[in-house]
């Protein structure tokens, strides 16, 4: 698989906040590295959350512990975006 | 059975994604039907033991009487028959007499179960998302696989990595936390399973 750059990783990890949790398209597209996500959106529950990291493994070709994940990692969309490009390199 | 089209030829029938994932693709996956009842295709969508309609308490159900469950509808529609599996649907068709099988996104027994243990776990160890599941259940998930092979054809979402017969671009409606369509996505579901049955039959 070729390696991806963090440009390719950031719009993966938009395009699986917009199926996962069925966003609009403006919305995920005017996301920044400080958009909060887990609490202050109301669609990412535990249930939700789930399908997030199921979806990144598989587009992603990675695979995530479940006792990595945290409140940290989903606080914001720069934190699970380097989440996901920290799995990819390792 | 929910029934669309015409009763007589070519019918398919639909095994849904699993658990939770059925209810966000139903409504999708019969719009699909009914644009396969425009090309002249019926469609047939059983209820499996434990699901939807059916009187069986989803914490008794097994993989084994869903195949069962699922080649009996096969069987009572006539021929020729084709399965039209998204997801962990693609686990329920083995057992069915098909003229040919279109799986959409289909995953490995273990992929499921793997999903279903995260489910579990995120959601505090209590269920599988509000589902009681038997062990005999998870079991036969975990060992199962899609058939595959000439009479398979296996279709993927742009963006999956994992092999595939043809990629459609659209939405994974089954991660959606909200029943979901999209209708360009089922308008290329149901031209290419259409071009697939034709192809099949000649």
């Amino acid at each position: 698989m070729k390696r991806e750059g963090h440009d390719d990783i950031e719009q993966t990890v938009r395009g699986v906040l917009r199926d996962a949790l069925g966003l609009p398209e403006a919305q995920v597209a005017a996301f920044t590295a400080d958009t909060p996500l887990f609490g202050a959106l109301p669609e990412l529950d535990s249930m939700a959350v789930a399908g997030v990291l199921t979806e990144l493994e598989d587009r992603l070709g990675i695979t995530i512990d479940d006792d990595d994940v945290d409140g940290d990692m989903l606080e914001t969309f720069g934190a699970l975006t380097r989440f996901a490009a920290g799995k990819v390199r390792a | 059975m929910l029934r669309l089209g015409p009763m007589h030829g070519a019918v398919v029938v639909v095994a849904l994604p699993l658990f939770e994932e059925a209810n966000r693709t139903r409504a999708a996956a019969i719009d699909v039907l009914r644009r396969l009842a425009e090309r002249g295709i019926g469609g047939a969508l059983p209820d499996l033991p434990g699901t939807g309609e059916s009187l069986i308490e989803t914490r008794d159900a097994t993989l084994a009487d869903w195949r069962d469950a699922f080649a009996d509808a096969a069987a009572s529609l006539g021929t020729p028959a084709f399965a039209m599996s998204w997801r962990g649907g693609a686990l329920v068709d083995n057992d069915a007499r098909l003229a040919g099988r279109w799986h959409l996104a289909p995953l490995s027994g273990t992929d499921q179960r793997r999903e279903l243990d995260r489910l579990r776990k995120l959601g505090g160890d209590a269920d599988y998302a509000g589902n009681l599941l038997s062990p005999a259940l998870l079991d036969q998930l975990a060992a199962a696989e899609p058939l595959t092979g000439a009479r398979v054809k296996v279709a993927r979402l742009e963006g999956d990595p994992r092999p595939a017969d043809v990629l459609l671009s659209g939405r994974s409606l089954w991660r959606a936390s909200e029943p979901a369509v999209d209708p360009a996505l089922q308008e290329v579901i149901a031209t290419d399973l259409a071009n697939w049955i034709a192809i099949c039959a000649g």
